[in-house]
């Protein structure tokens, strides 16, 4: 009786191998710094509800995370903080363009532990050191550097804008007392803990702060994947998001 | 020049501990190698730190461990020969001259350059590089140089060792004639006592870190004579010879002497060993040797088994040596007339 | 082929004036240093070693992160400079600092090779013609290592134009002010559509670097040139 179910058993265990291009249930999410929190939890949750659900989580900056899926980084999900780099994964055919979906929005402050009094754009100068992501592939960079721009800033702020390789940096840099102040979204001012809220970066000096998500190109085989981007645009994240401070619409 | 020491260093395994007062214009150090001799030097340069002692130049105290003195080497004015030139290899012949020149302060300076490099006579070798000098040349500019700084006392630390023979010989004229002209003493060390006999009037002995006796050249020389691979070394300083034969004859004392390896225009030095002189009761009738020259025995001297005879002949000394047996043989005493007969192919011309 | 955008000039201009600096104001010290560890015995002379040798072996970004707790203005030298007004964190003083740190090892180790070789008799020469050790220190020795500190600077600048670890965490990546060309190329190389101006860069570095060796060789040949005569 052994033998003879033996042989049965290794197919079966070899057929389950062969089908599995990856562990069973992992999913790989590729997404903005400024999301961690949110995505933590809604991952946990997720996870509690779906068990042999696995994530694998990789937060950075939006540029940085569309080169490396660009590179063959694996990745099922990709959200970005401005669309320039979901465009530009659009572009290469790297992500599934049907599944483009906006998750969440947002809003540039600036925040920080100088002691000078400053509440516009125009104070600034008279600041040291302005901590701000580094525009070529920090989306709040991005929108910082614009905001300057059009207000008419960008001689005066030269030589003091330090670059952050994502908008936590940014924030940490924040904290420090050797920088005066820097350019982050709301949601990460509310996690500062030295850094004050100083302005909200006036809104017609950037274009709107959007978070577009989508599915890779290789998540179509993914039905784990799938079923998070799901959850994702359902009630309970919304409320993970306004509770983080995001904004929807 | 007056030397008092009184020193104590330990060195790893090696304890030196030398204790002498010498007094006098040149005087040797004499030793083999290990014994310390490089060892003191330092401590009297300044170079080192003995561990306790005392060390007085001329009644100025260099080193005293009692009285907390300690001169840096660049106040002691001792200046030291090595036996590698050490000429600076940046510096060329003119700068390495001066060096210690300019360094000394003007009511030090009795040494004119001038005259330095005309005794030496460095003028050619002026406007060259160091790395271009020959052994000797290099000598001369490094001799020049601890000159020219104008010192109490001139330290040579076996000057000579590195030179072949011929260099050797035509060096030492110029150390003598620099301490000599200028007037500054100097401390010659040296495990030779060819050049302890040429260069110095006493010698201090020194052997396993100690200074064990303070002696003449001479009377190094003959304590040395069985032990050493030449005997004893006569010198003698010959000129003016005329050819006979093939050979040059040259005056001696009363006499003359005949010699095969001469020099016509030069004076020259020349060495005979002791071993090198055969001793005769009689006169032999025919003999090879074309120098037979009678003697008086003016003083025996013991040596190790050997005996050293004191020759007079023609108005000068010669040492000779014998084996104790054969002093026996003939009888030789003091006062006793021999013949000693030399080869004119014994004797050596130095440089 | 070579597109350079004006930052990307600031970021070599200022590679070049941090090397520079870096390098001369490490050239007394670390000749002291040198001439301390060869010339001179002391009590403790094993730990200057390891210290000085240390920054060879930590991470650069440890040695970032050590000067930023040192110097940042709660640190324990900071504290000291705030009250002179003298802020070094995140300027380009401070990546002169991080430059310097790093490549202070490679500068002593050339110098003391070329120390090494000096005869100790040229110097005990020196001293009893009338010499003291500072006087000889000038006159002796630092002529003869001038091949030693000449490779040690040449090393010492080209480590300097290499810098990153160090200098982003304590002097920061910033543009017209600290950030040299390695930094700029890690901001470029963070985008994926950056990689030509990425490029471009890499091989103003490489000419540079290229420069610095060339004429170290002819600079190393020119003298031993003057040796020989």
């Amino acid at each position: 009786m052994k033998k003879t179910l033996r042989y049965p058993v290794i197919m079966l265990l070899l057929m389950l191998l062969r089908s599995m291009p990856a562990i069973a249930g992992e999913v790989n999410l590729s997404v903005a710094a400024s999301l961690k929190e949110v995505i933590n939890e809604l991952t946990a949750k997720y996870e509690k509800s779906h068990p042999g659900t696995v994530f694998v989580k990789n937060f950075g900056a939006s540029g940085a995370l569309a080169g490396q899926i660009e590179n063959g980084a694996p990745s099922d999900l990709f959200i970005a903080a401005n669309n320039e780099w979901m465009d530009y994964l659009k572009n290469k055919s790297l992500v599934d363009k049907a599944s483009e979906r906006i998750f969440t929005r947002n809003v540039l402050v600036f925040t920080g532990t100088t002691g000078r009094n400053i509440s516009s754009m125009r104070d600034l100068k008279k600041l040291e050191k302005i901590g701000i992501g580094s525009p070529k592939s920090v989306p709040a960079g991005d929108y910082a550097t614009t905001a300057i721009k059009n207000a008419g800033m960008q001689q005066q702020l030269q030589g003091k804008l330090v670059m952050a390789k994502d908008v936590r940096e940014c924030l940490m840099y924040a904290e420090l007392i050797e920088v005066d102040g820097s350019f982050v979204y709301r949601t990460d001012a509310l996690q500062a803990k030295k850094a004050k809220l100083r302005f909200i970066v006036p809104q017609k000096l950037y274009p709107e702060v959007v978070y577009p998500m989508a599915l890779t190109a290789k998540a179509a085989a993914n039905s784990d994947a799938r079923g998070f981007f799901t959850y994702l645009q359902g009630r309970e994240a919304k409320s993970v998001l306004k509770k983080y401070g995001f904004i929807l619409k | 020049m007056k030397l008092q020491i009184d020193v104590t260093k330990t060195q790893g395994n090696f304890t030196l501990q030398a204790s002498a007062t010498v007094e006098g214009h040149r005087t040797g150090l004499f030793g083999q190698s290990g014994c310390g001799k490089s060892t003191l030097v330092h401590l009297i340069s300044g170079l080192v730190q003995p561990d306790r002692g005392e060390i007085v130049l001329d009644d100025l105290t260099l080193f005293s461990s009692a009285k907390n003195i300690s001169l840096h080497p660049e106040q002691r004015r001792i200046a030291i020969v090595f036996q590698q030139a050490m000429l600076f290899p940046h510096l060329g012949v003119k700068a390495n001259l001066l060096y210690g020149y300019k360094r000394c302060s003007t009511e030090n300076r009795r040494i004119d350059p001038k005259a330095i490099i005309e005794v030496l006579q460095l003028a050619p070798l002026l406007k060259r590089g160091v790395n271009r000098l020959s052994g000797g040349e290099k000598q001369r500019v490094a001799l020049g140089r601890a000159v020219l700084s104008n010192p109490r006392l001139l330290l040579m630390d076996e000057p000579l060792s590195a030179l072949d023979d011929t260099l050797r010989f035509q060096i030492i004229p110029y150390l003598k004639s620099v301490s000599a002209e200028f007037g500054i003493p100097y401390l010659f060390i040296s495990h030779s006592v060819l050049e302890m006999q040429l260069m110095t009037d006493q010698i201090l002995v020194m052997k396993e870190g100690a200074i064990t006796e303070k002696t003449t050249s001479d009377q190094l020389a003959r304590n040395r004579m069985a032990g050493s691979q030449t005997g004893y070394l006569n010198l003698l300083a010959l000129r003016n010879p005329v050819m006979e034969n093939g050979l040059h004859r040259y005056p001696w004392g009363t006499g003359n002497l005949l010699i095969s390896d001469g020099q016509a225009d030069e004076p020259s030095l020349f060495e005979l060993s002791s071993r090198d002189i055969i001793l005769f009761k009689q006169h032999p009738e025919a003999i090879s040797a074309r120098n037979l020259l009678e003697c008086t025995v003016k003083e025996l001297f013991g040596s190790d088994g050997r005996i050293g005879a004191v020759l007079s002949a023609n108005g000068e000394t010669l040492v000779a040596e014998i084996v104790r047996s054969a002093a026996d043989d003939l009888g030789i005493t003091e006062g006793s007339t021999l013949f000693a007969a030399i080869k004119a192919s014994s004797f050596r011309k130095l440089g | 082929m070579l597109q350079l955008a004006p930052e990307d000039t600031q970021a070599i201009m200022l590679s070049l004036k941090v090397a520079f600096t870096a390098t001369l104001l490490s050239l007394p010290l670390g000749f002291a240093t040198a001439w301390l560890m060869v010339f001179r015995s002391f009590r403790g002379k094993v730990l200057l070693e390891v210290l000085v040798n240390l920054p060879l072996t930590l991470p650069p970004v440890v040695i970032g992160y050590f000067l930023l707790l040192l110097l940042g203005r709660n640190g324990w030298a900071g504290k000291v400079l705030d009250t002179w007004g003298i802020h070094l964190v995140f300027t380009w003083k401070a990546a002169v600092i991080a430059s310097a740190t790093v490549g202070f090892p490679l500068l002593v180790r050339s110098i003391r090779l070329g120390m090494e070789s000096i005869d100790r008799q040229l110097v005990q020469a020196s001293r009893s013609l009338g010499a003291s050790w500072f006087d000889t220190l000038l006159t002796v020795v630092l002529p003869l290592s001038l091949r030693g500190i000449l490779a040690g600077s040449s090393l010492m600048f080209a480590r300097s134009l290499g810098e990153f670890g160090a200098t982003i965490i304590v002097a920061g990546n910033i543009p017209g002010l600290t950030q040299t060309i390695p930094l700029a190329i890690y901001d470029y190389a963070s985008s994926p559509s950056s990689t030509m101006m990425a490029l471009s860069l890499c091989i103003v570095a490489v000419v540079i670097s290229v420069s610095v060796l060339f004429m170290h060789e002819m600079l190393g040949r020119n003298l031993e040139k003057k040796e020989l005569l």
